[in-house]
């Protein structure tokens, strides 16, 4: 349960809100790199922690995103001309170079130098990893570009996708790094889905609905560590990373790829779920490619020409109820993702956690917003770089280990909670 | 035509949820395994709570040698009381060890065996990790983790009292 100014705390991100400023401290995913794919293609709405912009390639291939509406009259410059070096508003042929400054105002005399005058507000958009990056915070407290492992390795080991989520990102990331589901809504798929069967770990997870818990702060927020029975008196351990503010990185099942997710909030009602899979050691097959880009996985299939999914709300999410009962899906609506984003949206925009009800198996998220709340006091009052920011935060895993039963799975497993380039991720 | 689900999750539709209890209060029994943690536990008391009821298993650390074994009397309350733990466990939903990095947690033995017997929930937090070793941390979660179906490792003291403002304790 948390009060509700608490609640408003952690949901609200638009400019001047303390979770807005927290999000604001980091680089944050903004577009696929492919949205973007020539120089002088059209120019893309983005909407992130509640404002409204617009991101642009211009004719050198450097990338812009800027406020959306056109300091004159107030037009979209969705509808500009992207030519020669700037995005030109229809309306009156104002034009605006990447970084907001206004270059042309064509009814007034070039010597005036009035276009000097007007400029848009712009954050930097930087290409890393198939993703283009923002920093929407203080120009002097940019921090250096993210070094999620994902993001650095070598093109063809790394795949990326994003779907709209209509709901507030909390509720979303929570899902996240609520373990104790997987046994319950994504039991049916663990044995089935292209990247997940064929696990010695499901099996483990499978076995065992009653797991054990132990959260454990990070330097960049939570190891959520849940531990099953294996052979021989050992442990079965998964371990999930939470790094500030709405990262998460699964354990990862047998020699499936790697995956994990941000949430990132378009405005309090609405969020990007991005989602990847990655291999740090070797190039995704064909086939991998192929299911993700299927919609299996952590993936989705979408409404063509948007990223808004196929199973939505306006069509129940394609609910099965024949499919339920005969237990091929939990909840009767098909795939990782949709499972969780339906029943995350069903809680409405904005979850009133005035009226939950947390057990002692939810202390990740108990222990996730506490953190968040302190971050966000800290940086507010004081100044404090919230966690999550510095880059040695971001070079992180997941892993599903099996360790002797009495050893801390953080110090057990220390190594393989590090990026390291070239090795394999561990993996049961 | 609109769907249901569509319908339903709008903000505006969100204020139609029924604004009634769905939940009765806890009992939440918070018990500090060692002298650091007690201190944190006599802290935690002075706020107000609902069902939240404040012990220490200091007793643990000096057993009466010659008696025979018993589950009886082995708490106090903070006004210094003796309670029964297999009583005070068996009205009880939820129990929190609170455990000090490094120090001896070996009370969460017994307390976890009655939890067991009564088939109660626990919850271990341990506190000041930061300042200890790795050592001594791990000494504890060696302690701990066989008798708790959550194990916690805190920084900060202030996390029990969201945690117990979470479970509506």
């Amino acid at each position: 349960m948390l009060r509700a100014q608490q609640n408003e705390l952690l949901t609200q991100t638009g400019p001047g809100t303390p979770m807005g400023q927290l999000f604001r401290s980091h680089w944050i995913p903004a577009l696929l790199a492919e949205e973007l794919p020539e120089n002088e293609c059209p120019p893309v709405r983005v909407k992130l922690l509640s404002e409204r912009l617009l991101a642009f390639r211009d004719t050198d291939g450097r990338y812009g995103l800027i406020d959306e509406f056109c300091a004159h009259r107030g037009v979209s410059l969705w509808f500009g001309r992207n030519e020669h070096s700037g995005l030109r508003c229809p309306y009156h042929g104002w034009k605006y170079d990447v970084t907001g400054q206004c270059i042309e105002v064509p009814s007034e005399p070039v010597e005036s130098g009035f276009c000097r005058k007007i400029k848009l507000k712009s954050y930097p958009l930087v290409l890393r990893g198939g993703v283009l990056w923002t920093y929407m915070g203080p120009p002097e407290q940019q921090p250096p570009l993210p070094e999620w492992e994902f993001a650095t390795v070598p093109a063809g080991q790394s795949f990326m996708s994003k779907r709209w989520q209509e709901s507030n990102w909390l509720q979303a990331l929570e899902g996240g790094i609520d373990s104790s589901h997987v046994s319950f809504l994504h039991r049916s798929d663990l044995e089935s889905d292209p990247l997940f069967k064929g696990a010695k770990g499901n099996q483990y997870n499978l076995n065992d609905a009653q797991p054990h818990f132990e959260v454990v702060e990070s330097p960049g927020g939570l190891y959520i560590g849940a531990r099953r029975n294996a052979e021989n008196g050992h442990y079965y351990w998964r371990i999930t990373q939470w790094v500030m503010p709405s990262f998460t990185m699964i354990p990862p099942r047998g020699d499936h790829p790697v995956h994990g997710h941000f949430w990132i909030p378009m405005d309090d009602e609405n969020c990007w779920t991005w989602s990847f899979d990655y291999r740090p050691n070797r190039t995704l097959t064909e086939r991998e490619v192929a299911v993700m880009r299927d919609g299996q996985g952590i993936h989705v299939k979408y409404i063509p020409g948007t990223f808004r999914p196929l199973a939505n709300k306006d069509n129940d999410y394609l609910m099965d109820r024949t499919a339920q009962k005969a237990g091929k899906t939990f909840s009767g609506v098909e795939g990782f993702a949709m499972q969780d984003a339906s029943l995350q949206e069903s809680m409405g925009p904005i979850v009133d956690r005035t009226k939950e009800n947390l057990v002692s198996t939810d202390n990740g998220i108990i222990m996730a917003r506490h953190r968040l709340m302190r971050a966000a006091k800290a940086l507010v009052e004081k100044g404090v770089i919230p966690p999550g920011v510095d880059p040695v935060h971001q070079r992180v895993r997941s892993a599903s280990v099996i360790l002797p039963p009495d050893q801390p799975f953080k110090d057990a497993a220390r190594e393989h909670l590090l990026a390291r380039p070239d090795t394999v991720h561990a993996s049961v | 035509m609109i769907s249901e689900s569509a319908r339903v999750t709008t903000a505006a539709e969100a204020r139609f949820r029924i604004d009634a209890p769905n939940s009765r209060p806890r009992a939440v029994k918070v018990i500090a395994l060692d002298g650091p943690s007690e201190r944190v536990v006599k802290h935690l008391a002075s706020r107000e709570w609902g069902q939240a009821s404040f012990f220490t298993a200091s007793a643990f650390t000096a057993p009466a040698a010659a008696a025979p074994f018993s589950m009886d009397g082995w708490l106090t309350d903070l006004a210094g009381r003796t309670k029964s733990l297999i009583e005070e466990v068996e009205s009880a939903d939820l129990v929190v060890m609170i455990a000090a990095s490094g120090e001896n947690a070996q009370a969460a033995a017994i307390i976890g065996e009655a939890c067991s017997i009564k088939s109660v929930m626990t919850t271990a937090l341990v506190l000041g990790s930061e300042a200890q070793s790795e050592e001594g941390l791990s000494k504890s979660l060696a302690q701990l983790r066989p008798h708790a179906m959550m194990v916690v490792v805190a920084s900060a003291d202030e996390y029990i009292e969201d945690m117990l403002t979470a479970l509506r304790a």
